[in-house]
Formats: C-alpha cells, structure tokens, sequence
C-alpha cells in the first residue's frame, strides 16, 4: 500500500506533470513561451530604466469634467488616468487623443505633460477609433489563427494591411504549409469560436517598443516578420513597435483598443489563397467581421455584413502585396518618444 | 366543436404574457394588488414614461396593453370596454385622452405599445424598470445609433448596400448587353444590308444618366452596340425603367 501511495504522490507531484507538459508542449507553445520571456524582460527592462520618478501634468477634457492631473512620466498611461476618472470612463475609452492630434495607445506612457482627450465609439465622428478597432481585430485574428491549426500544419504569420474598414472585413495574410485549402463552414465556424473564446479572456493589448536586434530575436522563427523589421526599424527611428495581447506578440504601428473585452461580435467569414510568388508555401488571406460590444446590431443586419465579408478584399494589387513592408512603414505615422526624436508634437 | 376559439376572444397582446401573475401580498389582500396596479396604469397613462420597481412595473405593462389593444379594438362605443377604461384610470380625465390621443397614436402600430427598460439598480435596493408609452414626446432613452453614419456598424452597412446597388446594376447591365446583342442578332439576320447603315445613338435620358454615373460599364456596353431598330430600343428603355423603380 504504502509502495502503491508512494507512486501516487510521485505521479501527482508537480516535477512530474512538468514533465509530461513539456513533453506535450509543441514547438509552436515553446516559440510562444521564449517570444514572451524576451518581451516581459525588455519590459521590466525598460521600467527600471526611467529611473527617477518625474511628474507631469496631464489635461483631461471631456465627459464627465474637465480635470488637471498629476501623473508619473514615462509611467502612467491614458489608461491609469481614466482609472481616475471613472469606471465608466476606463470601460468605454477606445484610444486616446493627445494634444488634439496624436492618437495614443491606452496602455502607452505618456512622454509629457499634455492635453488628453479619450475617444470611444459613439463620438461624432469616430473614423480613428473605427480604423483602431478594425486593426485590433486584424492583430487578433493573427492571434486565434497561429493557435488553430494542428502541429503538422506550419503557419506563418505575414502581415496584416492598414485597417480599411469600408472594405467590409479586415484582413490577416498567413503563409500555411497546405496546398489549395478551402475552408468549410464548420472550419470557419471553429475559427470564430476560438476568436471569441480568445476576447473572453479579456487581455489587455500592452504595447512596447523595442530595438531592431530584439524585435528580430522574438520573431526569429519568422522568415516574413524577420524580412520586415530592418525595413520598418529604419522608417521608425530604429524602433519597432510590439503589442501583445495574452501568450501573442505581433508587429503593428497601432494604436489598438485596450482590452479585448471591446470585441463584441465576431465571424471569421472566409478564407481565400491568394496568387503571390512569396516563398515557402501558398499565403491564405483570412478575413472577418466584428463589430464592439457597445453597438449592437440585429441578426439579419449583421447578416448581410457576415456575407459581404465573404467577399475577397482585393483593393491591394499584387505589386502592393509584394512591398507589404512599406504599408507597414506607411502605416507608423507617429515618431517615438523612445527614440529621442524631433518634430514631436509635444515638442512644438 | 361548438365551441369558440378562445384565442380569438381576447386580443393577442405583443408582449410576452406571464404565465403566472404576481401576488403582490400585502394585508389588504388581492384586491389591493389590483389597486396598486390600477395607480401604476394610470399614472403610466398620464406621464407616459415612469420609472418604478421592476416587478410593478412587469405586471401592470401587461395590463396597460390589455386595455389599450381593447380601446383600440373596440373604440369608445363599446360599454364593456368604457366600464374597463373606468375601472383602470383612476383620473377619470385621462379616459378622454386614452380614447382621443392613445388610440388614434396606436391605431397603426404592429408593435406593442409600451416600452420597458431596466434601470440602474441603486444599491442597496431593488431592481427598477422603466415603463414607457411609445411615442411620447421625451427624448429617446436609448443612444441613437441611425442618424450618425459614421458609426462603424453603419459604415459596413453603407458600404454593403452600395456594393449589393452596383452588382445590381451590373446584372441589370448584363442583360440589357444580351437583350440588345440577340435582337440586333435577329434583325441583321432578317433584314438586309440596308438594317446595317441605321445607326441608332445610346438612350439618352435621366435614369440612363445616373446608371452612367453608377456603373460605366454599362454605358461602354450600350455604345459598343449601335445596330438596332427604334421598337427594340424602346422596349428595353421601358424594361429598364422598369427595373430601376424597383429598385
């Protein structure tokens, strides 16, 4: 008995499920695990490194008063002022509108003192807090498609166009290793779901800039990510700028919504081969179509915009497709702070 | 069966019917409870939009539809129904505005008359409601999300109705081309070479012009056919216009 028990606490200890985890763990988790470590150590690294804590006025305008607050340089984010002025104001902010021409990320520390104004998506005029949505809906999809398929089906994340949201769903171009793949609708269905299931989560979308040699040592196991990032380091300052949201890391210029509990509904609608000469394997375009949480919308309307999504978005012609970098490049529109640099707003 | 359908005796409310009604107990007894309800009718019927508990609220929407569905069904000549619009309005004022304002306000309505909403919950207490008749003169509790175009939801829906009007016009398009391709088809094979020299200029005329505008396609099709005789042409215009009013 004491033998068989013996056994027992052997089994359940913890050495022992580590080691059948890590037996279990697949190249892919593994890859996901070490991007991460780097991420969170450049992170840490980069909160050490602001060293003494200086103070900056940040100017609120908007619902539910105008307010003055004091906040910490290179540390508080919009976000961390929108704690203070409210859960409703945290829970509807979309993206944040520094000095009334810079848009900022929520989870992004705030260089200066500035004026602050927090977008969401009932404004007037919300084109720039679409465009964000529409891109965080890109940037997560990479997310839910890098996780969905089987081990012996290698998947290449390759970029994702600037957010056109008149096009009618937004977009991810993925390089997998299968041959004339056209989805099923239960496929397509099973893409959704884990889309949902993954916004459930409500991770936060962190956002960091790092160096080239960082950014290439996260996605060293990406041919296509690895073939971008000179190019866009050097449109950028010698930045690239990350966003992570859960275990996913992603290049994007951004900004992207805070938390993906702003993801309300959500359908992979097709997934279509695309004609290209990139090697290594045919490139999928995935498309979908969401819409937040704050609008609701009826079945049947959100039908119609389920089957316009079927549709290829073919506004980008081929030669466009092969100098994806400089969409890329085209869509970081705002210098960094990070990189010590010039003709920002705050400086004018 | 003699007997009469029971679902046609009374009129089918369009709101969801509990299947069990409140108690509402209190020592007065049931009759109190229909009290309460009568106070929370009318005061419905005079402000048109109350906020309360939510399960007053739930039970006394169910009454409000009732008489109201009566009222509108029956008109005011009707005793039964005079003797329930009595009963209900507390006010007895408010039984001239039921029959001069309400009914003639719902006479058309598919929907059912009243809204219901839930309320913040104020802590500590109850849960609240607020009950409302449709089309009542304050502003609307619910965010407008029609008029603003530039909400995300109506950006794709504006655009997916524009993409459905050109595949439309496309199609339309399409088989105007074929029409027209068989009809000259014929008329070259029926008449001579003479038919051949008729040269008949692209329909001129509104709704041509906003296709032009819609689709070019089209208008490159339509000039690239110039045989045709003028009753052929005619009758395509009069199908296309057709086409068009529809939709």
């Amino acid at each position: 008995m004491n033998s068989i028990r013996k056994q027992f606490t052997c089994m359940s200890s913890k050495r022992y499920i580590k080691a059948i985890s890590n037996r279990c763990l697949s190249a892919l988790a593994e890859d996901s695990k070490r991007q991460n470590d780097i991420f969170d150590a450049e992170q840490k690294r980069q909160k050490e490194a602001v060293g003494r804590i200086e103070k900056i006025e940040v100017q609120y305008e908007g619902i539910p008063a105008n307010e003055t607050l004091i906040m910490n340089r290179f540390l508080s984010t919009p976000y961390d002022c929108a704690k203070h002025l409210g859960d409703k104001v945290k829970d509807k902010s979309v993206v944040a509108l520094l000095n009334g021409d810079t848009l900022w990320h929520m989870h992004r520390p705030l260089p200066t003192s500035c004026k602050l104004e927090l977008l969401h998506y009932h404004m007037p005029n919300p084109s720039a807090v679409n465009k964000t949505f529409w891109r965080s809906c890109s940037f997560l999809l990479g997310a839910v498609i890098l996780d969905a398929f089987k081990d012996d089906v290698d998947v290449q994340l390759h970029s994702f166009p600037s957010p056109n949201v008149k096009s009618g769903s937004f977009v991810y171009d993925v390089q997998l290793s299968l041959d004339d793949w056209k989805p099923t609708v239960p496929e397509l269905k099973v893409l959704s779901i884990n889309m949902i299931k993954f916004c459930q989560k409500e991770h936060h979308l962190e956002c960091l800039d790092v160096s080239k040699d960082i950014a290439l040592e996260i996605f060293k196991n990406n041919p296509h990510k690895t073939q971008q990032i000179p190019d866009i380091a050097e449109h950028n300052g010698d930045k690239i700028t990350l966003y992570k949201a859960g275990p996913h890391i992603d290049i994007s210029k951004g900004p992207m919504i805070p938390n993906t509990r702003h993801m309300g509904r959500i359908t992979v609608s097709n997934v279509i081969k695309l004609d290209t000469d990139i090697p290594g394997g045919p490139i999928y375009r995935f498309q979908g179509v969401a819409l937040p949480a704050a609008i609701t919308l009826n079945h049947f309307a959100y039908s119609i915009l389920e089957e316009r999504a079927r549709n290829l978005v073919s506004n980008l012609t081929k030669k466009q497709f092969f100098t994806v970098q400089s969409w890329v490049v085209s869509e970081i529109r705002f210098p960094h702070f990070f990189s010590g640099t010039r003709n920002f707003l705050f400086g004018k | 069966m003699n007997q009469a359908e029971v679902t046609k005796l009374v009129s089918q409310l369009r709101i969801k019917v509990n299947s069990r009604l409140r108690k509402f107990r209190n020592p007065k007894g049931p009759e109190e409870r229909l009290n309460k309800l009568r106070k929370t009718v009318t005061a419905l019927i005079k402000h048109e939009r109350i906020e309360l508990n939510y399960p007053r609220a739930d039970e006394a929407r169910m009454y409000a539809e009732r008489l109201l569905s009566d009222a509108i069904r029956y008109g005011d000549c009707h005793k039964t129904t005079m003797e329930m619009a009595d009963y209900w309005i507390i006010e007895k004022q408010l039984v001239h505005k039921l029959f001069k304002v309400l009914v003639p306000r719902y006479e058309n309505f598919t929907t059912s008359y009243t809204r219901m909403l839930p309320a913040p919950r104020p802590y500590p207490g109850y849960a609240k409601a607020i009950l409302e008749l449709k089309g009542n003169p304050y502003p609307s509790l619910l965010p407008d999300t029609h008029t603003n175009r530039n909400l995300i939801h109506n950006v794709l829906l504006d655009e997916a109705k524009k993409a459905y009007r050109l595949q439309k016009y496309k199609e339309i398009a399409d088989k105007v081309d074929n029409a027209v391709k068989t009809e000259a088809q014929a008329a070259v094979t029926q008449v001579d070479a003479k038919s051949e020299n008729i040269e008949v200029a692209a329909p001129q005329d509104k709704s041509q012009s906003e296709k032009t505008a819609v689709a070019p396609k089209q208008a490159a099709s339509q000039e690239n056919v110039q045989v045709e005789t003028p009753d052929v042409k005619g009758s395509l215009q009069k199908e296309l216009n057709g086409e068009v009013k529809e939709k």
